[in-house]
């Protein structure tokens, strides 16, 4: 990846997630650490699109209810009688 | 997933399509919890999560039988579960729609920024406003595409590897990488909406940079 080839479009649609992942070579990490060094939209983009993934992990409960696996089977029991099965 | 855990589900799933109520059981002991954390996510409901959990074994034990074996257990009913959380989720008034294109970042010719982008990580740092803005994620992640919808789910709510995700979708690494990426540039653009339409005291957005390149 030459230096000519960063530009912002190509870093954020097509290098972000490779960025991020820690599949992108070394080489081209530099690149890209340097294209963020210098370029405020893109590392305000960059620090978002972070916080987005931080507030994806949010979404996953803190506790099950304790009773779920019984309550499930009784569930299932009565649909089973109901139903005949 | 490892070969354990999978000839463990397998041995289960055999039991089960038997008529075998304690494998079944061990089957709900086993897989609750995920099943539960997933439906709350596309739910953000306790209660509606629970009755989504109940729909998605019901479904198991009904339809174990056209389960094919040669498949990964966890691949089907993952499927199944995120099918029973969805199908609650339609239940309720539905969301406009959006297009993901749409929400794709802008550039210029030349490939820079042709806007402004504000930072408003520092949003999340206060712990309530960090969880009012997840709700708010959550619906944005209903407004994808199911296919878009899974993929972020799964990896970025769930958890799960990337191989993991492909195969439960049946689909490439490289697709998968695609549909997550994309996916992940809609919810920023959506929750960065959310952001700019507040107060910038509440928000706490620090000042939008300059569309520099």
């Amino acid at each position: 990846m030459s230096h000519d080839e960063v530009t912002c479009e190509k870093l954020i649609l097509e290098c972000l997630l490779d960025f991020e992942d820690g599949t992108m070579p070394e080489a081209d990490r530099v690149e890209l650490q340097r294209h963020f060094e210098m370029c405020p939209p893109c590392l305000n983009f960059l620090t978002t699109y972070r916080a987005t993934g931080r507030t994806l992990k949010m979404l996953k409960p803190r506790e099950v209810p304790p009773a779920l696996v019984e309550t499930v089977m009784i569930f299932i029991r009565k649909r089973c009688k109901k139903e005949g099965g | 997933m490892n070969d354990a855990a999978a000839a463990e589900d397998l041995e289960l799933v055999r039991g089960i399509k038997t008529g075998d109520d304690s494998a079944f059981e061990k089957m709900v002991k086993r897989y609750h919890a995920r099943v539960y954390s997933l439906a709350y996510g596309v739910l953000r409901n306790p209660e509606d999560a629970e009755e989504a959990t109940q729909d998605a074994f019901w479904t198991l034990y009904r339809k174990i039988g056209t389960f094919d074996e040669s498949k990964k257990f966890f691949s089907w009913f993952y499927r199944v579960a995120l099918n029973a959380a969805y199908s609650r989720a339609r239940r309720r008034p539905s969301l406009p729609t959006t297009s993901i294109e749409d929400r794709m970042p802008r550039f210029s010719s030349d490939g820079h920024f042709t806007i402004d982008v504000p930072d408003w990580s520092v949003a999340i740092e206060d712990e309530a406003a960090a969880r009012e803005l997840a709700a708010r994620a959550g619906e944005i992640i209903n407004e994808l595409p199911p296919a878009y919808r899974d993929v972020i789910w799964m990896y970025d709510v769930e958890e799960m590897p990337s191989s993991e995700v492909a195969e439960t979708l049946e689909i490439s690494i490289p697709a998968f990488k695609s549909r997550l990426h994309r996916a992940r540039l809609y919810v920023r653009e959506r929750l960065a909406e959310l952001q700019s339409a507040k107060p910038a005291e509440r928000s706490g957005a620090k000042p939008a940079a300059g569309a520099a390149g």
